[in-house]
């Protein structure tokens, strides 16, 4: 089975912009394929991951990416799955690969957030959640997730002042981090003084609301040799996805068991473990995501999840020594939902390639993980296992 | 566990899951329309799961959490517990009037769990606080647009 090579990634700005979707798609493409021969003399098919029509009025995001790649006639398809669409497009890219299917697909996602503001964003995710009793109860994002943060904060020893520091680790990164949406600092007084939006979650442990757009080229190791040396590709070496029920209040609430699931899929595949991680992107779009996945894809203990925002020294003895968000994370780095999973991607990608910003980069990483989720945590997960695993070292 | 449900009036030929396309017919419980039919009427209708107790909340097609599908309709109970809670503060515009609101999911005493409005004020709502159902009609309820779903109801939970 032909291994599956990240060989090239590309990520436009993050943020509010004029452009449109299909815009920041040539931003991500145009770095992805810097040079690189077009990708029409590369790509075989592609996958789009892309959350809502309601933003842009625009379904078909499959052939419109085709189509500004210059690939007439391959085979192109949207991936739907919420937030997690992104990190779909990429195990659908890497499964074709393995099997032998194609030998190049790119895997990209976009999403033109911001063309309604928070209103149309807060109705656009809503359908992402159960229509006949939650959608109709009126429940929103926050809301969804505040419902994991009540039973949290109520079963650990978490406190708001323990989430309110996972934001500001994440901003923190993201202040290292030139494609972060979010270039400054915040302090804890600044996150538990924000309005609330849904009770006990506040405005500063929400992620934002974001345009953009990435792609990340998986190739076979032929393909990925005539593209570039073996220091700048990083192997696919496992990938996991589970689904889980629709409706939150029939999951267990406190341990994401969808991502547990994921993550272990993925680790097998990979032959790794959760002590084996360096660096990894979890999926934290509100604070309270970052210490449940920890928990759930085994880098902290039950109940301790929530000393994400501490230094590795300083948390709990049976925590990893991961470095968490890296990139900033939903949090901060921004989360244009299409593009998240691919947004994750490509900063274990830097990070794996010795390419992020030299005070961000941590030294020596060889192992990371992709945690991407959808429709209010473990609806769906789909977690990748990105190694060093060199063209040239095997 | 009680085997009472057997003897329940809804244990009809409706009370487990279709196995033929000609039962998936609007009046049945294990369709939305017809889950929210029994709900007019005042029944929060669930599928007991024979094989591992588990309810399901409307009922469905197969259990989700043994895969069987041998299951049988169970009217479920208007007692229940909150099991978590929030309170909504910006919802999408057609909810707009009725913020700020609370919202909580409900562990009810057959164990099953489901998410609904909750007409406690968030400051007066705790974990483990008694709570029952009643019913909402679909006249009461915001215009969600969609003309097939205009009539249906909603369970609302009020402190016990």
């Amino acid at each position: 089975m032909p291994d599956p090579y990240i060989s090239a990634v590309g990520l436009s700005p993050i943020g509010s912009t004029d452009l449109t979707g299909r815009d920041l798609f040539t931003a991500a493409l145009t770095e992805a394929f810097e040079g690189l021969p077009p990708p029409a003399d590369v790509v075989d098919a592609v996958y789009v991951g892309n959350q809502s029509e309601l933003y842009e009025h625009q379904i078909m995001y499959g052939t419109i990416v085709a189509e500004w790649c210059g690939l007439r006639f391959a085979p192109a398809e949207r991936v739907e799955g919420c937030a997690a669409a992104g990190a779909l497009a990429l195990r659908h890219a890497v499964r074709d690969v393995r099997t032998g299917t194609h030998d190049a697909v790119l895997a990209c996602g976009i999403e033109k957030m911001t063309a309604g503001g928070s209103e149309l964003a807060t109705e656009s995710l809503s359908a992402a959640f159960d229509r006949p009793l939650e959608q109709r109860a009126g429940v929103t994002a926050p809301s969804q997730y505040a419902l994991l943060a009540q039973r949290y904060l109520h079963e650990t020893d978490a406190t708001e002042e323990d989430l309110a520091k996972v934001a500001v680790k994440n901003h923190e990164n993201a202040s290292r981090n030139p494609r972060a949406q979010f270039q400054s600092e915040i302090d804890v007084e600044t996150v538990l003084e924000s309005d609330y939006v849904a009770r006990p979650l506040k405005l500063f442990d929400c992620a934002p609301v974001s345009d953009g757009a990435a792609a990340v080229l998986v190739t076979n190791e032929e393909v990925a040799s005539t593209l570039g040396s073996s220091d700048e590709q990083v192997q696919v070496s496992g990938v996991g996805a589970a689904s889980n029920n629709i409706a939150v209040a029939e999951r267990d609430l406190t341990f994401i068991e969808g991502a547990n699931v994921a993550a272990n899929r993925a680790y097998d595949q990979a032959d790794l473990s959760a002590k084996d991680v360096d660096v990894a992107e979890v999926h934290d779009a509100f604070t309270v995501c970052e210490p449940l996945l920890a928990e759930a894809v085994g880098f902290a203990p039950r109940g301790r999840g929530f000393e994400s925002a501490l230094h590795p020294s300083e948390r709990s003895a049976e925590w990893t020594d991961v470095r968490l968000s890296t990139s900033g994370g939903l949090k901060a780095r921004g989360h244009p939902i299409g593009a998240t999973g691919l947004a994750q991607a490509v900063e274990v990608y830097e990070q794996l390639t010795e390419t992020a910003t030299s005070d961000r980069q941590v030294p020596d990483a060889r192992t990371g993980l992709l945690v991407n989720e959808g429709g209010v945590a473990d609806a769906v997960t789909v977690a990748h296992v990105l190694t060093t695993e060199g063209i040239s070292n095997e | 566990m009680s085997d009472d449900s057997h003897t329940d009036p809804t244990d009809t030929d409706d009370s487990h899951p279709p196995r033929s396309p000609d039962v998936v017919t609007p009046e049945s419980p294990y369709t939305i329309p017809g889950f929210f039919t029994a709900l007019t009427e005042g029944r929060l209708l669930g599928a007991r799961c024979l094989d591992c107790e588990t309810r399901l909340v409307p009922p469905r097609p197969a259990c989700y959490s043994c895969g069987s599908r041998d299951l049988e309709i169970e009217p479920q109970p208007k007692d229940g517990t909150v099991y978590s809670y929030t309170e909504v503060a910006r919802p999408a515009s057609q909810f707009a009037d009725d913020a700020p609101f609370t919202v909580a999911i409900v562990e009810l005493d057959t164990g099953a769990k489901l998410t609904g409005r909750l007409e406690t004020p968030y400051d007066e709502t705790e974990i483990g606080m008694p709570v029952r159902w009643t019913v909402r009609a679909g006249e009461n309820l915001p215009d969600s647009g969609l003309e097939h779903e205009r009539d249906w109801p909603l369970p609302v939970f009020e402190s016990a």
